[in-house]
């Protein structure tokens, strides 16, 4: 009979193990891709949205607008819901058959905010005491002033910086705007044409910095940590990220801080195109528009049931306009 | 005793396969798979299949790189061969050259003739603070921590832009998973 207590033993080591490999076999793993500037936000989406769902395992994996999108399009990863900073992505990357013919990516989409750009400060910024929704743009032009935006081939709100400092020639009637934050202190030149009442921005294939006026990074996460070291004195930057990060900021004038569909018409009078094709799936023109946050749930989702629900659950989060979240769009 | 010995076996046989599906595939050599590259400078090109790459003068070093919102991957040790080197094949390159690096997924990336001598990137420390740029070499890397790059990381070809020391992270955007077509653009 001594081979009893052995036997147990087998039985009780075999079904831990056996549990070990399983780990939480029982939980449902909830992929979702956001863009970058949604990150702080769904970490409390995620948090509130687990808490009410037992067994659900929201995994959040951040990228830029146009790599969400790509991680169910052209890297063909199961992703339970998209995310993105830019609604026009959503039909113009996803409105298309699946390789394996059985219906698009996606048909639908759902809005859910907005945002702003501003121009984020600290109070060791240089002239931080002078500055003013008034006087920004002279500010951000002197010579000793560095601006840092980030890289408008990587991070929409790379793109939109250009947007915002070309609409404020307009806005301002002061022509030399955009040349003098940016457009002379980059490299190779940027070429800018104006025809029909639209301004277009060409960028080269490599964008440099040139001098130390301008620095170029590839994501805003970057832009915050030189703000803090003192590297930049301003950079341009979403709204919630400036309040998300305690930074001070300029708010612009809506008619050109792409925020409000009541100036999408002005919006459109500027076009950046980016120096090369970076996605064989979306070309290279950006069309000034306003911010407009959407998400989808792609028609390949592993859990599209749950997925809905999760966005739901998002959306509801969304619209009770948190201060440092994306601000809920209008009804 | 016949008793407790055929436990004993038992116990050892579930340890055992217990553990074998805990690793999976983990522990298995990467088996080579069959990949070409071509090299153009738009009249001249040239295929070269991975061994054939593998048979060129190799770049070891180190690999970092981070995400545009901050995911890291790495650190590597990486084994691979020059940009400059492979470009050699087709006239190499000059002042005001740039090349251009595919992959089948659609992505696309361009470096100047700055970057290809190694200057001209961002670099920071292990918690994403700058730091000055040590020297820099832009390589196709077919080898991460001594072993053939996974489909899931961008092998069986990734661009890294190395370092010759541990502890540099550089941008990862430029480091183009599953290259497939590396194009010298003169001006």
């Amino acid at each position: 009979m001594r081979v009893t207590p052995l036997i147990l033993l087998f039985v009780a080591v075999f079904m831990v193990l056996a549990a070990g490999c399983a780990g939480d076999g029982e939980q449902v793993v909830l992929k979702v891709v956001p863009a970058g500037s949604l990150l702080i936000p769904l970490e409390s989406v995620e948090a509130g949205f687990e808490a009410a769902h037992p067994g659900v395992d929201v995994q959040i994996e951040g990228h830029g607008s146009i790599q969400c999108v790509r991680q169910v399009t052209d890297l063909h990863r199961e992703i339970d819901l998209v995310a993105v900073a830019d609604e026009s992505l959503i039909p113009d990357m996803m409105y298309r058959p699946m390789e394996d013919g059985q219906g698009n990516y996606t048909d639908s989409y759902t809005s859910f905010a907005t945002n702003r750009m501003v121009v984020a400060y600290t109070d060791a910024s240089r002239y931080a005491d002078e500055i003013t929704a008034e006087n920004w743009y002279e500010v951000l032009a002197r010579p000793d002033t560095v601006v840092g935006i980030s890289n408008p081939m990587l991070d929409a709100a790379g793109y939109r910086s250009l947007m915002v400092t070309t609409l404020a020639e307009d806005y301002y009637q002061d022509e030399t705007i955009f040349s003098s934050i940016l457009g002379d202190h980059l490299r190779p030149n940027v070429t800018v044409t104006r025809e029909g009442g639209v301004t277009t921005i060409t960028l080269p294939e490599v964008l440099k910095q040139e001098g130390g006026k301008v620095r170029i990074r590839d994501g805003s996460i970057y832009l915050l940590s030189l703000l803090d070291a003192g590297g930049v004195d301003y950079a341009f930057e979403y709204l919630s990220v400036a309040r998300a990060h305690g930074l001070r900021y300029v708010s612009l004038p809506p008619e050109i801080d792409l925020s409000s569909a009541d100036h999408a018409d002005n919006y459109r009078r500027v076009v950046v195109d980016l120096g090369f094709q970076r996605f064989a799936s979306i070309g290279s023109e950006r069309v000034g528009s306003p911010i407009v946050y959407a998400a989808t749930v792609p028609a390949n989702a592993p859990h599209p049931e749950l997925a809905r629900e999760f966005m739901d659950y998002m959306v509801g989060e969304f619209g009770k306009g948190y201060e440092e979240w994306p601000d809920p769009l209008r009804a | 005793m016949k008793a407790a010995c055929l436990a004993g076996v038992l116990l050892v046989v579930a340890v055992s396969v217990a553990a074998c599906g805990c690793t999976g595939d983990a522990g298995q050599a990467a088996e080579e798979v069959s990949w070409n590259l071509t090299v153009s400078d738009g009249t001249t090109e040239k295929v070269l299949s991975l061994p054939e790459i593998k048979a060129l003068p190799a770049w070891e070093g180190y690999g970092y790189g981070v995400s545009t919102v901050g995911i890291k991957y790495g650190p590597y040790t990486v084994k691979g061969v020059r940009l400059t080197t492979l470009v050699e094949s087709v006239g190499g390159i000059g002042e005001g050259d740039q090349v251009g690096i595919s992959a089948p997924d659609g992505y696309y990336w361009v470096f100047d003739d700055e970057q290809m001598g190694g200057s001209g990137f961002v670099t920071f420390d292990q918690n994403l603070k700058e730091k000055p740029a040590p020297p820099l070499t832009v390589v196709l890397a077919y080898e991460f921590n001594g072993t053939a790059i996974p489909e899931e990381d961008g092998g069986p070809l990734r661009i890294v832009v190395g370092t010759d020391e541990p502890g540099t992270i550089t941008e990862g955007s430029a480091w183009v998973k599953w290259v497939d077509r590396i194009e010298v653009k003169r001006p």
